[in-house]
């Protein structure tokens, strides 16, 4: 059985490399593609992973000041992620008409 | 043992996490990654910000944690629900496991009617 | 509406009174505010908050325990080489009317069992939904409408 102090000490460790790796996972499918949407969930993974990881290290520092950053970073997050998901709504259904019509070529 | 507890919350919720990004890389289509990513991701973050709260126990702390987690179980399906949209219209192909499409038919109708390409409607 | 208020500002006041303590404390105040409430109930006759109060703890419960069972099975597809998923689309009737419940509804069954709420019919009453493990429409339609729904009418009504 090992101290709890330690026990705590390596989960932390620990769980601050995972959240590095997902990082990196989720930074290959932003790049990979194929989809400009696909992009969007990565990206909208990225600032939940981010938010975990100012939490991590804020037990990590043992600071609780850190947590005030993740609220701020939890309000302001999604609202990209819904600019852009608007976004992409809105161009293909553009640009799905302007196909019916046969504007595109334009 | 509150040390034991925080211990596990920050295990199993970077554990989730880390599921929900190999999920994103492997699952075949956008609809399905998004299935790993919403409901992984929120969890994972969640025990992870609940963990956090065992670790400090302080009342403010918990109540930080607390407005955390509702914001991130609050805007995480709105999120995916709006994402999940735009890749259906922007016709993302689905993978070929998929079996049943009943919004296809709706879409279709939706696309035929008049009013769908009036410049107001977007 | 304002018993709940009431019964926080009770519980704050008792957190006050004990000097700290931390959220067992707070949630002790709760129990025993609505505790002192409900004893009192006469004089509150128009009041259905001791009705809602326990359907929405049921709502909630059932929601922890939908999001740590499809957890479960979405892992075990994400971490497993061979592919279990059988993804499909399906509408499925919506009994809920305002936004309020649309959006409960709608929302709840994003974050449960391999569910995804894709679109709304513009009529308001189709939800369509991704499934991930989808083997039988029907039985998946109707474990939506009188698990997760009827749950969140009955606190909303």
């Amino acid at each position: 059985m090992i101290a709890a102090d330690q026990f705590l000490t390596i989960a932390i460790h620990g769980a601050l490399l995972v959240l590095l790796i997902s990082m990196a996972l989720v930074l290959w499918r932003l790049f990979r593609g194929p989809s400009a949407a696909d992009r969007v969930v990565a990206m909208d993974l990225l600032t939940v992973l981010v938010l975990a990881f100012v939490v991590a290290f804020a037990i990590y520092t043992r600071e609780t000041t850190y947590l005030d950053v993740a609220i701020a970073y939890a309000c302001i997050a999604f609202l990209g992620t819904i600019a852009l998901a608007r976004f992409l709504l809105r161009a293909y259904h553009r640009m799905w008409c302007y196909e019916q019509e046969g504007k595109l070529d334009e | 043992m509150s040390e034991y507890i925080a211990g596990i919350l920050i295990w199993v919720g970077s554990g989730f996490c880390f599921v929900a990004a190999l999920g994103i890389v492997r699952l075949p289509d956008t609809l399905t990654r998004m299935h790993a990513a919403t409901k992984a991701g929120t969890l994972g973050a969640g025990l992870l910000i609940i963990g956090g709260a065992v670790f400090f126990q302080e009342l403010l702390v918990t109540l930080r944690a607390l407005t955390i987690i509702a914001l991130v179980v609050l805007t995480a399906p709105v999120a995916a629900h709006l994402i999940g949209r735009a890749s259906y219209e922007s016709g993302v192909p689905l993978s070929d496991r998929t079996w049943i499409d009943e919004l296809e038919a709706y879409e279709n109708e939706k696309r035929a009617s008049e009013q769908y390409c009036q410049p107001g409607e977007w | 509406m304002n018993l709940f208020v009431l019964n926080i500002a009770f519980a704050a006041l008792f957190v006050t009174l004990l000097e700290g303590g931390g959220l067992p404390t707070f949630l002790f105040g709760f129990a025993l505010g609505y505790a002192v409430l409900w004893l009192t109930k006469p004089l509150y006759p128009k009041t259905r908050y001791f009705q809602k109060f326990p359907k929405t703890i049921n709502l909630t419960l059932f929601f922890l325990k939908e999001l740590a069972v499809s957890n479960l099975k979405v892992l075990w597809d994400v971490i497993t080489p061979k592919h279990i998923n059988r993804p499909g689309i399906i509408g499925v009737p919506l009994a809920a009317r305002s936004d309020l419940e649309i959006f409960l509804v709608a929302n709840l069954l994003s974050l449960t069992p391999g569910t995804l709420s894709v679109d709304l019919s513009e009529d308001r009453r189709t939800l369509y939904v991704h499934v991930m493990f989808l083997e039988d429409v029907e039985e998946t339609r109707r474990q939506i409408k009188s698990g997760l729904e009827r749950r969140v009418l009955e606190v909303t009504r």
